[in-house]
């Protein structure tokens, strides 16, 4: 019996351990009642998932994104569909000379940060260089490599203040931010609106460090403020009355949960525990989209397949795969959101939609089969068996599965292959590991502009998993990239596509719909709650019925 | 004795050294980049900066001197995902509440389970044993995650109005029930089994039936004797129940939306991030190994007959 | 090994067993013939092992021979016939792809049983190997071998079989989900194996062979092996149900095999998302688990009781 009972003795030991490890530690104040919405004031949301980081340098995801656009005032935001056109937001002009390659913010003078200093210029300047820095290591440095200086300061190994004041972000006055571009960058005013360009408070920041961001440290500029952060459990926001425009807010307070899981996040709904949530399991979506709470908005992004050229050489096997995938099926049956088959690359909702879209003759909504069947029997020497590639999760799955039995029609054998979603990446480049003939990916726009999207396809994007490379293509894009002029670029544009997907094009990926936001909203917000194209609420619009 | 004491001291130390060492190589081959969350690729200078940041660019021995380091001075590192945090904050926030997830289960599972194997075991054969041998047999077979979901549906969806329990979060006791029942329903059919197996047998006792045929009341025999002895095996089996239970709530926490450190550790790990993954298996290993040892001191201490085995 | 009933392996609770097992015959000579007749028939009294085994049984022959003689190609798509209710020509109806789940229950069972088996069978390798070194050669091997089980006693075998999973990437192949199942849950196999081997070399016989000069590998192969068999026996239905909830779990989480072939457990965790229009969905799976589980757990008893009958004398 000596042996047993010697975990008697472990009950009591481990839990001794255990208490003693973590006595001191579960302080963390007591979790307040959750309850919804109490109030004609107060709604309480479904963030998602935990943000990795609400500091703006450092975050990258749309969880944070939506939060920050909340809490922080940006120098400009994004106007209504379809021009998104850039409207004053905390800078009350703009203006641009210099041919284009000077941009200069005029910003108004009643910003207040919740300490009480005033929101400068200075803070700006401090805020991106502060992201540029290597010291900081942002993913999204990169969104600044338009300015002069910008990309040299952030691959600096030593000594590198000298470098950090040739970055070509200047206060010129506590009030006037003037910024140098490398080149005209005609979207450089709509990207200003991302969050990472948003100030931090210098105070704030250099008080606490990494932990500037926790509630209790945090100082925002923004129409609400940040007033409880229960790590992957809540963040709840008030209303900032400080806030320039805080007479227009409705909203007294705004709690937030963090429910990841979709079927766990539409129970929750449907117990009133929230009211409002997304990430709605696609099967379930049927029952939900007969309830009046359902509701969904255009997103400005695009679900495609990639195909490898290297291992796919022949563009008719390309062009019969495409045409082979019945999409509004997959639509209809699979992701079920009213996502809408796409005719092209650019996503509808793209400033110059009209004129870049190529209605690719190779992606008829329903796919044509007889068709596709024809081309293939024109290829040479077909690739009969392919391995697709996606990352793991139960909607790509299913459309995976889908699409191995449209290309099965075609008499190519197909082959599964999934991956979790951080090694997926790597796995595909680029360049893609040779096992990839096909694989499933997503792009979702970061600004507002077509580039955003063509640019992919690039020799030498980081992005173009497809091995795809045309010179003409990447001249083009440089064409269009010094064209200042929307129309005369959006033409540039139409010729992109045309290469990717027109009558001659080479068919590297195969859109399959342009995406769409889902969501359950409780009827008395659903009116005010809206999302804008890059799935963000903007709260003070909102008012409860 | 001190010489026992320092021994089992002294092995535990290369133990953990390898634990740690298996656990760091095992995630140095785990493919991924942690600093990719989308499709976005990350720029070479920006990979390379990150890299610095966080001492991926030096040798693996050396990131490993730096990490027992660490570890020796409860130092975990910092988050590579998470980039406000360290993997101290995460522990800090979330472990306390699958700590109170598991004990609660527990007290659940002993509460209910032992009267369940008390009542079938002095009715053996009978409805009552049956009912409860179903009961528990269906607590111990069916997957945690089918008994969540339906619990879920039933007392908070479908029955939400009379009953009033939340779906998810962990927030005041309402919203702990259902979770903890879910987590709590394994362990309570496994010591009514335990129970109802170990009374069985010693109610079959020559001591029992001693007592009996002096006279004493059947119900002293019961207190005093008989669930006396047949609650030894059950104490005994908690304490490694308890440890899982700690640990293994992962569904259970992943469907309620708790924020614990289960439903964290399967995120960081599909998020590749190496740090966190690798401070909560340390953490998990070094109380395991650090509470076999105590136990295994204090046996030797009461016990010579276990020293002179072992050494 | 720690126990867990969900989510976890767990081991029948039976006391007189929460120690090692020891079994008819470790104390004596092998009387190969009779000892296992008699232990049929002390199985055959155990009537609750009997159904077990016999629905046991009827769960592997649908298991293997529902997919040969079914009319419907498991993986083929056809959206018209999504979600069906359940009729004779679909016993357990269709699946969101239009699927028969009656076949594909069956295939999914082939994967969930085969990756159980397989994972106990290379946990007991690896327990047999280590705890017969340990136990046979003793001394300072034994000591160290010995306390590196006793540090790792109670090591949760999840978080190893997630890392190990991510390790070796991809979705897992069956091979890939038996080896994170096995990789840190032989330690009990392992102890339980040395102290039926020390148990053993103390008995006349082995000590007989020894002194008249068999070899060490013999004395190991034919005298100390064969006679930890039945305590094998037993933990091979002991250890199943935890590795089975185990496979259940992984796949629930996302990190199951291959589509398009699913275990119960990916399949339940599908069923999961549409629970509220086609409970089946996660209903069925979830309880051919279930009712494997418990099979198990009665098999074990039974063969107990039969490969030791000193604790069931009365």
């Amino acid at each position: 019996m000596s042996r047993p009972r010697k975990f008697g003795w472990g009950v009591g030991v481990t839990a001794l351990l255990l208490a003693l490890a973590f006595a001191a530690a579960s302080c963390g104040g007591s979790d307040s009642s959750s309850g919804s919405s109490g109030g004609g004031d107060t709604i309480t949301v479904n963030w998602g998932t935990e943000p990795p980081s609400l500091d703006p340098g450092l975050a990258t995801d749309t969880t944070s994104a939506n939060i920050l656009q909340n809490i922080m005032d940006p120098l400009v935001k994004l106007g209504p569909a379809p021009d998104l056109k850039p409207i004053p937001s905390l800078a009350e002009s703009w203006t641009e000379t210099d041919g284009g390659k000077t941009v200069t913010f005029k910003l108004r003078s009643d910003g207040k940060w919740t300490n009480g200093d005033p929101v400068t210029a200075n803070d700006f300047e401090y805020s991106w260089k502060r992201t540029i820095s290597p010291e900081l290591a942002a993913d999204y440095a990169y969104q600044f490599f338009g300015i002069v200086g910008a990309q040299e300061y952030n691959s600096c190994k030593s000594n590198c203040d000298a470098l950090k004041d040739k970055v070509g972000v200047k206060a010129t006055d506590a009030h006037t931010l003037q910024v140098k571009l490398t080149s005209p960058q005609p979207w450089f005013v709509q990207q200003v609106a991302h969050t990472s360009f948003l100030a931090v408070n210098k105070t704030a920041v250099e008080k606490f460090g990494d932990k500037w961001t926790e509630a209790k440290n945090i100082v925002t500029d923004g129409p609400f403020k940040l007033v409880n952060w229960q790590h992957d459990s809540r963040i709840d926001l008030v209303k900032n009355d400080a806030w320039r425009d805080a007479k227009d807010v409705s909203l007294k307070r705004v709690n937030g949960r963090m429910i990841s899981d979709g079927t766990t996040a539409v129970q929750a709904f449907e117990a009133n525990e929230v009211d409002v949530t997304a990430s709605l399991p696609p099967d379930d979506i049927p029952r939900l989209k007969e309830t009046p709470e359902y509701q969904n908005y255009d997103a400005l992004g695009t679900y495609y397949y990639g195909l490898n050229v290297k291992n796919i050489t022949d563009v008719k096997q390309r062009r019969a795969m495409a045409l082979a995938i019945d999409r509004q099926t997959i639509i209809d049956n699979i992701a079920q959101a009213d996502q809408e088959p796409s005719t092209g690359y650019t996503p509808k909702g793209m400033p110059g939609f009209d004129t870049i879209n190529p209605h690719s003759p190779w992606l008829p909504a329903s796919g044509d089969m007889d068709k596709a069947k024809q081309l293939m029997s024109q290829v040479d020497n077909p690739k009969k068996s392919i391995t697709l590639w996606y990352n793991e999760d139960p909607a790509h799955k299913q459309i995976a599965v889908a699409v191995q039995s449209m290309w099965k029609q075609l008499g190519i054998n197909v082959s599964l292959k999934a991956q979790e979603f951080a090694q997926y990446l790597e796995f595909l480049g680029p360049p893609p590991n040779k096992a990839v003939d096909a694989f499933r990916l997503g792009w979702i726009g970061d600004y507002v502009d077509a580039m955003n999207f063509l640019e992919q396809w690039t020799c030498k994007s980081g992005n173009n998993n497809t091995n795809y490379c045309d010179p003409s293509y990447d001249k083009l894009v440089d064409q269009a990239r010094q064209t200042p002029d929307n129309d005369a670029r959006y033409e540039i544009y139409a010729k992109l596509e045309d290469k990717l997907l027109g009558e001659n094009g080479a068919v590297p990926i195969i859109p399959i719909y342009w995406y769409t936001y889902v969501q359950l909203e409780k009827e008395s917000i659903k009116d005010t709650y809206n999302l804008n194209l890059l799935d963000q609420v903007d709260l003070t619009k909102v008012k409860v019925k | 004795m001190i010489r026992f004491i320092i021994g089992r001291i002294l092995w535990t130390i290369p133990v953990l050294l390898l634990v740690i060492l298996m656990t760091f190589l095992m995630m140095r081959h785990i493919q991924g980049n942690p600093f990719r969350h989308s499709e976005r690729a990350v720029s070479p200078e920006i990979q390379a900066n990150l890299e610095r940041k966080f001492n991926l660019d030096k040798p693996w021995y050396e990131q490993y001197f730096l990490y027992v380091k660490g570890v020796a001075t409860f130092d975990l590192g910092p988050s590579l995902v998470l980039r406000n945090q360290s993997v101290n904050d995460i522990v800090r926030e979330h472990f306390p509440k699958s700590l109170e997830l598991g004990f609660l289960a527990m007290l659940f599972a002993v509460v209910f389970g032992i009267p369940l194997g008390v009542i079938a075991a002095l009715r053996p054969n009978t409805v009552f044993d049956y009912g409860a041998m179903l009961f528990s047999n269906v607590g111990f077979a069916v997957p945690s995650f089918l008994i969540a979901t339906l619990l879920i549906y039933f007392f908070a969806l479908k029955w939400g109005d009379i009953f009033g329990l939340p779906t998810s979060g962990w927030t005041g006791w309402q919203s702990k029930i259902l979770p903890v029942i879910a987590l709590g329903l394994g362990p309570m059919a496994y010591f009514a089994r335990l129970v109802r197996g170990t009374m069985l047998e010693t109610l079959q006792q020559d001591y029992v039936r001693t007592a009996k045929a002096k006279g004493l009341s059947g119900r002293r025999v019961l207190m005093v004797h008989v669930l006396k002895n047949s609650l030894i095996p059950a104490v005994t089996a908690a304490g490694p129940l308890l440890g899982f239970l700690i640990t293994g709530s992962f569904i259970i926490e992943f469907i309620f939306a708790i924020p614990g450190i289960g439903k964290y550790y399967i995120t960081a790990v599909s998020a590749r991030d190496y740090s966190v993954v690798m401070g909560l298996t340390v953490l998990l290993s070094v109380i395991v190994i650090v509470a076999n040892m105590i136990v295994d001191i204090l046996y030797g201490v009461l016990d010579p007959r276990t020293r002179e085995v072992r050494t | 090994m720690v126990v867990s009933p969900q989510d976890q392996r767990m081991r029948s609770p039976d006391p007189a067993h929460s120690g090692d097992i020891q079994v008819a015959g470790a104390g004596t000579p092998i009387r190969q013939s009779s000892l296992w007749r008699d232990a049929k028939r002390r199985y055959v009294r155990n009537k609750g092992a009997v159904v077990a085994g016999a629905i046991f049984l009827i769960i592997l022959a649908y298991c293997i021979i529902v997919p040969i003689v079914s009319p419907y190609d498991p993986d083929e798509v056809n959206f018209q016939d999504r979600f069906l209710p359940a009729s004779l020509a679909h016993p357990f109806g269709t699946d969101a792809f239009g699927r028969d789940l009656f076949t594909r229950v069956a295939l999914g069972g082939r994967i969930s049983i085969m990756i159980g088996f397989a994972a106990t069978f290379v946990i007991l390798v690896i327990g047999l190997t280590y705890g017969s070194i340990s136990g046979f050669v003793g001394g300072w091997l034994d000591n160290a071998m010995m306390r590196f089980l006793d540090a790792l006693y109670g090591l949760p075998y999840l978080p190893f079989a997630i890392i190990t999973l991510a390790i070796i990437g991809g979705t897992p192949t069956k091979w890939t989900m038996v080896l994170a199942l096995s990789i840190a849950s032989w330690f009990t196999a392992a102890r339980i194996v040395r102290g039926q081997i020390i148990t053993l070399k103390q008995n006349d016989y082995v000590r007989a062979a020894t002194a008249v000069g068999a070899r060490w590998y013999r004395v190991l192969a034919r005298h100390l092996v064969p006679n930890t068999l039945g305590v094998l026996i037993i933990a091979i239905f002991l250890e199943l149900p935890g590795v089975i909830l185990g496979e259940a779990f992984l796949s629930f989480i996302g990190l199951g095999i291959n589509p398009p072939a699913a275990s119960w457990g990916s399949m339940a965790q599908e069923g999961r998302d549409v629970y509220r229009t086609h409970p089946s969905l996660i209903l069925i799976p979830s309880l051919m688990i279930a009712t494997l589980v418990l099979c198990a757990n009665f098999i074990a008893d039974g063969l107990r009781d039969a490969l030791d009958p000193r604790t069931k004398e009365t």
